[in-house]
């Protein structure tokens, strides 16, 4: 009825976070089991009604389609329905629904065929486990399902730091890391398709080019798109330049890239990321948290921001240039990057070229907790004291 | 709208009504205006709903949920929280000829379906709709609306109530040369004489409204009762097209020991004789005074409540009102859900006078009469009231089964019949020769609104049965446009 979903106004307490609009809140659980019983129902009654027993034998019966005697709207009544409503020929023996389960060759990745053995000290024992494999673009999601078996064993926390430590050479297929949790360190000397470290989960993925590599590595990409897409936690050094939609959705990782395509950053939540390198058109569209420091030595990165939700600052506080220098450092350690070295080189210089991108609300919310905290609130309590104090500004990107 | 939290930042808020004790002692209207800054706040609880309900007036389980004729109220709310009163009016007029009728006697069914509503007290849509066409009187901008050009057609428009009055300014715009005709001494229908002058003033606003209707160049002809003193088939013969507006004016009736007596009276009767006197100049001189007397309102509804307020103001010595049906609940039950019409417990003007002055609701539920006892000369002096309990009857409906041994007589020498109205008058349509549907409303289809006669039409509670004013509005609006149709084989009536 009201469609404010996207306004924190909701009146029946449902699209909303705010504590006075949940209140209002009348649903129960029984109401939707009614719902769905329902709706079981009614669909029962239809298919009775058309001598069928089960969903799969009413798949593809577009012979069992009425078209609807009333169209008489001047737009809908030259409309030719019947290659939509095309029934191919189907053989009895054939099925019109799927019957075959896909494969999805999980027998044979990587993971089972060799990376479970190999890592099964840490899993049962956490006992350090260090490797180096070659990599195939036909190995997919490498490491996925060991991380799977980690959290399963030690819940979301996994394992300390650097447990397992695998250093893969080669071209990685895609998700190469997907989902790993905190204790696993992937390295891969070589280069990668898409979705590296995509859901990301607080392991750690370094890629870096081969050693004897003739290019220079921060002009060519090296990781496919959607890098690090819907991660929540960890760390990814990227040594080369990363396809379009780097980061987005990233809610929690810190990451490092030397470049980066268009749409970085959109839809991020959490998280820091730095860029030492040229970004595409469209950075940071949607961003509501989370900060992003981009390199812009040329001095026109702010041409390609989507500046709705953001806003574009100077790197001056103190603590926050230790940070970024320090995930400056940590790319260094972790990819032996010539950038980071040449931009750790001329720190002094560079500092004032560094460009912080960071959502208007979510500063506010930041400085609303700061202040939250400094009266000796602390952790839910300090947030709801902020939200309090935020909820109702009408400058609020929200726009109410 | 222009402020989507309005709703959680502001309550609900009605302008303070006059105290009851004070009051009763005049017939004056009793609900003041709310400030300007206020009523601002409360045009900014509208919620820019994406599917508002209000304004859809529609009929779930016979009631009517959201406005019936179907008022821009989202709009004009939000002209209001903006403060831009002349297009908040021009809105209010786009689909409502009275709004300062509706704003003070619409029982509100868009409060009931706004989807504030579901959890919330709802925006105050019937006050702002009120306060829109105040101001508008105020600020002289209601003007009479003479056409551009007439198109030489004469239309007869048989009743004054809302319908025809609705039916005759529509008729009037199309160009049509309109002619009302009153059976009464003042025009206007239930809207003059149905409704009191408390809850609605007759001179400052009815008249106020059919003075600019008349300069628009409509005639009224009062005393003009079509098929008595006016030869029903010559009025078909001088007009172009007719349109019966003569409401649903059968009242219910009691069959009953002592029916006859003196002090018996039907509600309708008692209400006009007050009005009358009134507006006579004389309040006190009404034929059928409650003054000193035990009154007895038989009907929990409308008119009930209207006998109670004007029996109140005319001194009487105690009252008593029986409905028959039990007492609502105070919240929604469980098989009236939003956005139905609310069946809850209200407390109308006319009780809260008599709590105020007699210390409690004057309503007993679930009780009715049972024998009007009378005096040595024929006057009621007492009525034998009696429980009742709902049952199922044999064809399976719902029926009041009295209770025995509950019986009580209680002191009254003015009982007043208010249970409704069962239909249309029948002489003036059996004159006509117009055909009724089993119920013995005149048969004319909703949107066509023609009846059996070639260029006669029926709108309002003559073709619906007792309803709404805002039914009436909507039905004398369209058999307007159907009627203009008709004449002009087109029309760009709403």
């Amino acid at each position: 009825m009201m469609r404010v979903c996207h306004l924190n106004t909701c009146p029946a307490g449902i699209a909303t976070q705010d504590p006075r609009l949940r209140e209002k809140f009348k649903g129960k659980p029984e109401h939707v089991v009614n719902f769905m019983r329902f709706v079981a129902e009614e669909l029962r009654e239809l298919m009775a009604e058309l001598g069928f027993r089960t969903v799969e034998e009413m798949v593809g019966r577009v012979d069992r389609l009425e078209p609807r005697q009333a169209i008489d709207h001047w737009k809908a009544k030259g409309l030719d329905f019947s290659n939509l409503l095309y029934s191919p020929e189907v053989d009895p023996d054939w099925g019109r629904y799927c019957q075959d389960e896909q494969d999805h060759g999980l027998d044979r990745s990587l993971d089972v065929t060799e990376l479970l053995d190999l890592c099964a000290p840490a899993i049962e024992r956490g006992e350090d486990v260090v490797a180096e494999l070659p990599i195939r673009n036909v190995n997919r999601v490498v490491g996925t399902i060991t991380g799977s078996e980690i959290t399963r064993r030690h819940g979301a926390k996994g394992l300390p730091e650097d447990t397992i430590r695998l250093h893969f050479r080669g071209s990685a297929g895609q998700s190469f890391g997907a989902f790993i949790p905190p204790g696993m360190s992937l390295s891969l000397e070589g280069d990668a398709n898409d979705y590296v470290g995509k859901g990301l989960s607080g392991g750690k993925i370094a890629v870096f080019p081969p050693r004897e590599a003739t290019f220079t590595a921060e002009d060519n990409i090296i990781v496919g798109n959607v890098a690090l897409y819907g991660a929540t936690g960890g760390e990814a050094f990227i040594r080369g330049l990363a396809g379009e939609r780097f980061a987005v959705r990233n809610s929690g990782t810190n990451a490092v890239v030397e470049g980066v395509g268009d749409h970085a950053c959109e839809y991020m939540t959490g998280g820091r990321v730095v860029v030492l390198g040229p970004t595409g058109r469209n950075f940071a569209a949607g961003m509501s948290g989370g900060i992003a420091y981009v390199l812009d030595e040329v001095g026109d990165f702010a041409s390609r921001v989507n500046g709705q939700m953001v806003s574009l600052e100077r790197l001056e506080d103190a603590a926050e240039i230790a940070e970024v220098r320090r995930l400056v450092e940590r790319h260094l350690e972790h990819t032996s990057s010539s950038r980071a070295r040449q931009v750790l080189g001329a720190w002094d210089d560079l500092l004032p070229k560094f460009v912080k991108v960071i959502p208007r609300d979510y500063q506010r919310m930041l400085a609303a907790i700061a202040r939250a905290e400094e009266q000796g609130l602390v952790g839910d309590e300090a947030v709801m004291m902020a939200f309090e104090e935020n909820a109702r500004d009408l400058s609020r990107v929200g726009g109410n | 709208m222009g402020k989507p939290t309005g709703f959680i930042e502001y309550l609900r808020e009605l302008p303070i009504d006059r105290a009851p004790s004070q009051r009763i002692g005049d017939w004056k209207e009793f609900h003041p205006h709310l400030e300007e800054k206020r009523l601002r706040q409360q045009g900014a609880r509208c919620m820019d709903c994406g599917v508002p309900f209000c304004h859809t007036g529609t009929l779930i389980s016979g009631m009517a949920s959201g406005c019936p004729i179907n008022n821009l109220i989202p709009e004009w709310n939000d002209l209001v929280f903006r403060g831009l009163w002349r297009e908040a009016l021009d809105r209010l007029h786009m689909t409502n000829n009275f709004p300062e009728f509706t704003g003070r006697v619409c029982p509100a069914p868009c409060e009931g379906s706004c989807v504030l509503g579901i959890n919330d007290p709802p925006v105050t849509i019937k006050n702002i709709e009120a306060e829109i066409a105040d101001r508008a009187w105020e600020e002289g901008w209601v003007l009479p609306e003479a056409p551009k050009a007439r198109t030489g057609k004469r239309v007869a428009v048989i009743g004054s109530g809302p319908a025809g009055l609705a039916a005759a300014e529509q008729l009037n715009r199309a160009g049509h040369l309109v002619t009302v005709l009153e059976r009464d001494d003042r025009p206007g229908g239930l809207l003059m004489y149905g409704i009191p002058n408390m809850k609605l003033d007759k001179r400052s606003v009815v008249m106020r409204r059919l003075e600019v209707m008349e300069q628009s160049g409509i005639k009224f002809v009062c005393n003009a009762n079509v098929g008595d003193n006016v030869e029903a088939q010559l009025l078909l013969r001088d007009f172009d097209a007719t349109v019966l507006c003569t409401g649903a004016t059968q009242p219910r009736d009691l069959a009953l020991e002592g029916r006859g007596l003196a002090g018996v009276h039907f509600a309708m009767d008692y209400l006009t004789a007050s009005t009358k006197a009134l507006l006579d100049g004389g309040p006190d001189q009404s034929p059928l005074h409650a003054r000193g007397k035990d009154v007895v309102v038989i009907g929990g509804g409308d008119t009930g409540t209207d006998c109670v307020g004007t029996a109140m103001r005319q001194g009487c010595r105690s009252l008593l009102q029986l409905e028959i049906m039990a007492r609502p609940p105070l919240e929604r039950a469980a098989d009236n859900p939003w956005p139905e019409w609310p069946k809850v417990y209200k407390l109308d003007y006319g009780q809260e006078e008599a709590a105020a002055k007699f210390g409690a609701d004057p309503r007993t539920y679930l009780t009715t009469v049972k024998k009007f006892v009378g005096d040595a000369d024929g006057k009621l002096a007492a009525v034998v009231t009696v429980q009742v309990k709902w049952e199922r009857n044999d064809k399976g409906q719902f029926a009041p089964v009295e209770v025995p041994g509950t019986e009580q007589q209680r002191p009254a020498q003015l009982a007043l019949l208010a249970m409704g109205f069962l239909g249309p008058e029948q002489p003036l349509l059996d004159d006509l020769g117009v055909e009724c549907d089993p119920r013995s409303n005149v048969r004319a289809e909703h949107g066509r609104f023609a009846t059996n006669l070639t260029g006669v039409f029926a709108a309002g509670d003559c073709r619906r049965g007792q309803s709404l004013v805002v039914w009436a509005i909507n039905e004398g609006r369209g058999a307007a446009r159907e009627c203009d149709r008709f004449l002009m084989g087109r029309s760009a009536l709403p």
